[in-house]
């Protein structure tokens, strides 16, 4: 927000020391007039959007600077046509997905014909293939000339193509430098603050602490399957969790949903749940999976197909029955959240189930709030949380009743930092071992390979694909088809292997990979 | 992908083409004839003008008209039972075995049919308006850009709020329900709903405001337009045949006296 002005102009504060973009001081230069020199990126371009229409929206900007009516369409055409967007000119923005969301931002922003570029989370959310087609429109601006500023706590191998990277941390500069450099001399403080560094980079660091590494650490996949080239690897393949669960929780046969424009966003999907399973929906944005998930705790209804929930059918089940059974917790927990503060809102959830006996309220939500360590948040409004203690309280809501057999997880990663997401998975390892079945929907190949027993992957409203982890990954038709992207240490295994190196199965975490060497 | 009732539908009707301010100028004739209006009869008469537009010239697809429904009949019904309740009447008539007041039942009448022919319109002119298109055309007649675009946002911005109160409905629906009162439970739903629409709605609307300034809104007095207003053929008709057919209404119902 400094590059732009936003900071200290807007947003207050004071701004000690000087910043200048293109040569204007950005405390002194309005942030209209900053807009010629910096175009920006915002995290969530929804709300960068000031029009309805995806034409008018790339010209907004422009037209703002007053720039002549033909050179704004001429910049416009070409703007859509960079980010492949031409054929949807005429569209209305909330029409988009999420992967043409973030395009149009792109493209508003190019529109601008700015020096300089600001990014800021630009593939959050996105799944792993659009993620993927936006890196490269990365590189061409970068190609074309201009300056791309990236702002993220994400970091792939895409970091390689970075010229300096500069690490924050508590609001100021922990290292700087080529990001090679930085992550050698600075890789565990990286992992330290809860940044994600690429698998192949995490197993470099890890060697490089225990003194098994002399070398330069890897951060792209190839350099990593240069380096273990030689590597030998323990032979006993490690045994893939195979035991069959055989309650089922979930029947669902072919399942239809077509919303009220006829858009059919579930076309014939059957699969079932079983009892202790942890199970990932996975698929391009628009798949057909927030859908599923509505479906299956009664907010929607199929329009072909029946889905049994618990040995009833869908249509008998009543949405608050339902809930005493599966638990939802959304992509924003702030959505679920109905009190005044933490307390009374682990208390609401009993007594939406019945139970109100004053003394066993009072000790389930003591010990809910320290089984999830937000203890010292009772009595702060929800809304003053941290992320993670949100998406800690969304969980504990829907569980604190004690009977819910199914917990349906929405986007578990989303906006969460390493540190979270871990903590939040440990969360979901327990409630596994202690019964409760989960159901996560997420983009997040990483979190799939390595806690996921079995992934069901959507694709255009069809299931296309239901089975392990270990043979998702080992069809690149099946990824290509479901908009999805292996994980860099899959690659990095099917790198060593066009190598010649004899790497066993069932690698799926860098603790797997550096176990597995000899 | 979910349907929301109040947002732009760009099917290129007869209605859809005319432009945007021709559309508003006859919003406001329809309000003011409606108020001259003195006969419960010439009131359903232009509403079903104003149904005939939605349904034939616009198309507006009939789930979204039923989707907006509840809006209409609640606030239209509320004006009708308070009227029936509180206007003295000295006649009075049963309808489905109650006695209601003659005088009560047609001021509840008269307020049904005035708030609905209204809001119907006001709804058609979103379903039929590119807001873009009345922004343009605000700025044509003279108001400044900024203004204009304020009222802008705020309509661009309608149905996005609609989705977060869908959001945080069906959030709270998989709750359940924690008080044996009824009221008491749908009091505190709609309390929280207020609560989450607004602050993320505060926080969404800095963050919009962000956003186009640093895209150079306000830069400069005036700015550039790719698509500017004309006013079109069909919207002069508009606004000639309404006035004749307010005028004839009108004529009819205080010179012939029905």
């Amino acid at each position: 927000m400094l590059l732009n002005g936003i900071i200290p102009q807007i947003l207050g504060g004071k701004l000690i020391g000087k910043v200048t973009v293109d040569g204007h001081d950005v405390s002194q230069t309005p942030v209209q007039e900053l807009a010629k020199s910096t175009g920006m990126l915002f995290q969530d371009p929804e709300w960068m959007f000031a029009t309805l229409k995806v034409e008018d929206e790339v010209a907004f900007g422009p037209e703002n600077l007053r720039r002549n009516p033909d050179e704004i369409l001429q910049s416009v055409e070409k703007s859509l046509n960079y980010v492949g967007l031409q054929l949807l000119r005429k569209n209305l923005v909330w029409a988009l997905s999420g992967g043409q969301t973030q395009k149009l931002g792109l493209a508003a922003v190019i529109a601008m014909q700015t020096p300089l570029i600001v990014l800021d989370e630009p593939t959050a959310n996105l799944d792993p293939a659009t993620t993927h087609s936006v890196h490269e429109l990365i590189l061409r601006l970068r190609d074309e000339g201009k300056s791309v500023v990236l702002v993220t706590k994400d970091l792939d191998e895409f970091m390689a193509e970075a010229d300096d990277m500069i690490l924050l941390a508590e609001g100021r500069v922990v290292a700087q430098g080529a990001p090679r450099d930085v992550v050698s001399k600075h890789g565990k403080k990286i992992l330290d603050l809860g940044v994600w560094l690429p698998e192949t980079t995490e197993i470099g660091l890890r060697l490089q602490a225990e003194g098994k590494l002399q070398k330069e650490v890897p951060i792209t996949v190839a350099e990593a399957v240069d380096l273990f080239a030689d590597t030998r690897f323990k032979s006993n393949k490690p045994s893939e969790n195979t035991e069959r669960k055989e309650t089922v929780l979930i029947h669902a046969q072919d399942v239809e949903y077509a919303y009220g424009n006829k858009f059919k966003a579930l076309r014939g999907v059957s699969f079932d749940i079983r009892q202790g399973e942890i199970v990932a929906i996975v698929g391009q944005n628009g798949a057909g999976k927030s859908t599923l998930s509505k479906l299956l705790v009664g907010l929607l209804r199929p329009t072909g197909g029946e889905i049994t929930m618990f040995a009833r059918k869908s249509r008998q089940w009543r949405v608050q029955d339902l809930a005493t059974q599966i638990a939802l917790v959304f992509q924003n927990p702030e959505h679920q959240f109905l009190c005044d503060t933490v307390r009374e809102e682990l208390e609401y959830s009993l007594l939406a189930q019945g139970i109100d006996d004053k003394a066993i309220v009072s000790q389930r939500v003591k010990d809910m709030l320290k089984r999830l360590d937000i203890s010292d948040t009772s009595d702060s409004h929800p809304f003053s949380l941290s992320a993670g203690e949100k998406r800690r309280l969304g969980v504990a809501t829907m569980l604190i009743a004690g009977s819910a057999r199914l917990l349906i997880v929405d986007e578990p990663t989303y906006g969460q930092d390493r540190r979270l997401t871990e903590s939040l998975m440990q969360l979901i390892n327990n409630l596994r071992d202690e019964g409760i079945t989960i159901l996560m929907i997420t983009h997040d190949m990483r979190l799939v390979d390595a806690h996921i027993d079995r992934a069901i992957v959507m694709a255009n409203g069809q299931k296309i694909f239901d089975g392990t982890p270990n043979k998702l990954f080992q069809s690149p038709e099946l990824l290509q088809r479901a908009s999805l992207r292996a994980t860099t240490l899959r690659r990095l295994v099917d790198g060593l292997r066009e190598r010649g190196v004899s790497v066993p199965d069932g690698l799926n975490t860098v603790e797997d990979f550096i176990g597995a060497m000899q | 992908m979910s349907e929301h009732s109040l947002r732009y539908i760009d099917n290129g009707s007869f209605f859809t083409r005319i432009d945007a301010l021709s559309k508003l100028l006859w919003v406001i004739l329809v309000i003011v004839a409606t108020f001259q209006l003195g006969t419960n009869q010439a009131r359903g008469i232009m509403l079903a003008l104003v149904v005939y537009i939605i349904v034939l010239l616009a198309r507006v697809p009939f789930k979204t008209i039923w989707q907006a429904m509840p809006i209409i009949l609640i606030m239209g019904t509320l004006l009708f039972i308070v009227n029936v309740l509180t206007v003295p009447s000295t006649r009075f008539i049963y309808i489905l075995g109650f006695k209601v007041g003659q005088q009560g039942f047609d001021r509840g009448l008269e307020f049904f049919l005035r708030i609905t022919i209204m809001v119907l319109a006001s709804f058609l002119f979103i379903w039929t308006t590119d807001i873009r298109d009345l922004m343009t055309g605000l700025v044509h007649i003279g108001m400044p850009y900024r203004y204009a675009f304020s009222i802008f946002l705020a309509l661009r911005f309608l149905p996005i709020v609609q989705q977060e109160v869908d959001a945080v409905k069906a959030a709270h629906a998989i709750r359940g329900r924690a008080s044996y009162s009824p009221i008491r439970h749908r009091f505190r739903l709609w309390q929280r709903y207020m609560f989450t629409v607004i602050v993320n709605g505060l926080r969404k609307a800095e963050s919009t405001a962000l956003a186009i300034e640093s895209r150079g809104f306000g830069a400069y007095p005036d700015r550039t337009y790719t698509k500017g207003f004309r006013w079109t053929k069909t919207g002069i008709f508009l606004i000639i045949f309404f006035i004749g057919f307010a005028a004839w209404l009108i004529y009819w119902e205080r010179i012939l006296g029905i």
